[in-house]
């Protein structure tokens, strides 16, 4: 039988079936009922990314989409893995997905695929990071999944529940149309966009430089706690017991003023310090280090 | 940007976002006050295409039936629930792309005892929802996305076909807005700087193991990351159950941390072939 008519076979199955299938065989999953803290970000398309390691290679940025029917590995990412799909097969088995936050998963089966959304945004730039796969139904539907806009982690629950793998494979639909096919140029046509308006550059991040003076919050201000050994503050004349009243000019009198005041300091940059020991002023000019 | 340049690029943008659509909308109200109700639990259908579906009353009407959606960054309608619903003007024009009507605001989207008000949505009979329709050989009005899920705390429970909804008081980025200007505009980076919250005491080398972790370079003596008892030569593979592939990562970590001193905060090693769980409390500082 043509393996895209056993699909529609398979398909009108499925509708009767609900599309999974619970494996009783198997003893209870340790897993079943663990609760981890998945860390996200937002991008600047209003998409929740995760990060993933699949085969231990990684991590690689996915999506978390409840509108995609399986789990999608963009081509790039699967040449990291070492992934080699079988060009018969609509998904290609892949042996350990794991989530940041401790979540994992396996017997896991991916559609290897450059996602033609996926191509178009990476291509422009318009994420702000680049997204390497997809994390449809077959993937999330294993967990109870919570997601808070105000906090920086979702929270996912392993449920005893098996998903079977998706039986919608695009070339199913896509045959129905010709507005789909037409979306499929949109990857290449962005690719070829973004050589005109250019590509949206990715968030760049610093650390920040390292002083290594420790502080407390007292009445009245700051004070100097600790001067940690072998850091920029050691040696610089900075000492225990010392008030800090400015940092680079600015005053500050609690932790919270004293980091802004440090927001942009990088390492290699002199740091002017104004402290009070004994009610003499004291100035104190460092060279920021890296660490933290 | 002009109206036509900005359809234009939103009409190119549309079809890019996964899974389905984006174009040009107004900010959303910033009137809207997130209203402080409990969490609303609502069963879905789990159709073949494996898609949550909901029935939901717009405007009073209805019900249709929506695809709820966390890959959709926008919330869209078909055009022929929008003019059932009276989300769009029957004789507003039709453009030739998708049959697309521009940008609307439903009054209420009602889904069993919750309800959405000033959900902004985009008009326009979208060719991935005809296609599950077709495929599905059941009518499929819209999707709910972002913009939706934006103002709730939301928990799925496939299992269950369940999902719960409990207001969270959150602005919604006006992604339309931003989107086209951003195209257009100059291709700067967006500079952060990362900011631990608090001092450990140590410098970080390279990756280590293709981005398993990254090496612990240093460790200051007497800091708080050597009276926890992190040694050089450990590599560092999580920090607050966050992974730490390279030294941006680890700061970015630590970044995340509350500053709040005094505060046990979870480092796992690699140390002779063995992961090692320890707990630093970073002290207050710069």
């Amino acid at each position: 039988m043509n393996r895209r008519l056993a699909w529609a076979v398979g398909l009108g199955l499925v509708a009767v079936t609900a599309g999974w299938a619970f494996d009783d065989a198997k003893g209870p999953d340790p897993e079943v009922g663990k609760s981890y803290r998945v860390p996200y970000r937002t991008t600047e398309t209003n998409h929740f990314l995760v990060r993933v390691r699949v085969d231990g290679q990684g991590p690689f940025n996915f999506l978390v989409d409840t509108g995609a029917p399986s789990l999608y590995i963009g081509l790039e990412a699967a040449r990291k893995i070492g992934l080699k799909p079988d060009p018969d097969e609509y998904f290609t088995p892949i042996g350990r997905v794991e989530f940041e936050g401790g979540a994992s998963l396996t017997g896991m089966k991916a559609r290897v695929e450059d996602v033609f959304q996926m191509v178009g945004m990476n291509a422009l730039g318009l994420p702000g990071a680049s997204i390497d796969g997809i994390l449809g139904f077959s993937a999330l539907a294993r967990f109870k999944i919570q997601i808070d806009p105000t906090r920086d982690r979702m929270t996912w629950t392993r449920l005893d529940f098996e998903p079977k793998d998706p039986v919608v494979p695009r070339a199913v639909m896509k045959k129905q149309s010709g507005e789909m096919n037409a979306m499929n140029a949109l990857g290449p046509l962005a690719k070829l966009a973004a050589a005109f308006v250019g590509k949206q550059p990715e968030e760049q991040l610093h650390p920040q430089g390292f002083l290594g003076v420790e502080l407390v919050e007292e009445a009245g201000g700051l004070k100097v706690s600790g001067v940690m050994a072998d850091s920029p503050a050691s040696g610089s004349g900075v000492k225990p017991g010392d008030r800090l009243v400015k940092v680079g000019g600015k005053p500050v009198d609690t932790l919270k003023a004293a980091a802004l005041a440090v927001a942009e300091v990088r390492p290699g940059d002199k740091v002017a310090l104004a402290l009070v020991r004994d009610g003499q002023p004291i100035d104190v000019s460092l060279a920021a280090g890296e660490g933290f | 940007m002009t109206k036509i340049q900005r359809f234009a690029t939103s009409a190119f943008v549309l079809a890019l976002l996964p899974t389905l659509a984006l174009v040009a909308q107004e900010p959303p109200p910033q009137s809207q006050p997130a209203p402080k109700a409990g969490p609303v639990t609502l069963p879905f259908e789990l159709v073949a295409s494996n898609h949550m579906v909901v029935e939901a009353k717009i405007n009073g009407q209805g019900p249709f039936r929506l695809i709820f959606d966390s890959g959709a960054p926008v919330s869209l309608l078909g055009n022929q629930a929008a003019e059932e619903s009276g989300a769009v003007d029957k004789k507003a024009p039709r453009s030739f792309l998708m049959g697309m009507r521009g940008e609307g605001t439903l009054k209420s989207l009602e889904v069993g005892d919750l309800v959405a008000k000033d959900l902004p949505v985009i008009v326009l009979d979208h060719p991935t929802i005809k296609a599950i329709a077709a495929f599905l050989n059941k009518r499929i009005d819209g999707i709910v996305g972002y913009t939706f899920f934006a103002r709730y705390r939301t928990t799925i429970d496939y299992q269950a076909r369940l999902m719960t909804l409990e207001p969270v008081d959150f602005a919604v980025r006006d992604l339309m807005k931003d989107l086209p200007n951003r195209l257009a505009g100059p291709k700067i980076a967006k500079r952060r700087v990362l900011a631990p919250g608090g001092l450990w005491g140590l410098t970080l080398g390279d990756p280590v193991d293709s981005g398993k972790g990254v090496a612990i370079r240093t460790v200051r003596p007497g800091s708080p990351a050597e009276l926890a008892g992190l040694k050089p030569g450990d590599v560092l593979t999580a920090l607050d159950g966050r992974w730490t592939s390279n030294a941006t990562d680890a700061y970015l970590a630590a970044a995340a941390t509350e500053p709040a001193a005094g505060q046990a905060i979870e480092a796992v090693v690699w140390r002779e072939g063995q992961s090692v769980t320890i707990a630093v409390r970073p002290v207050g500082g710069i």
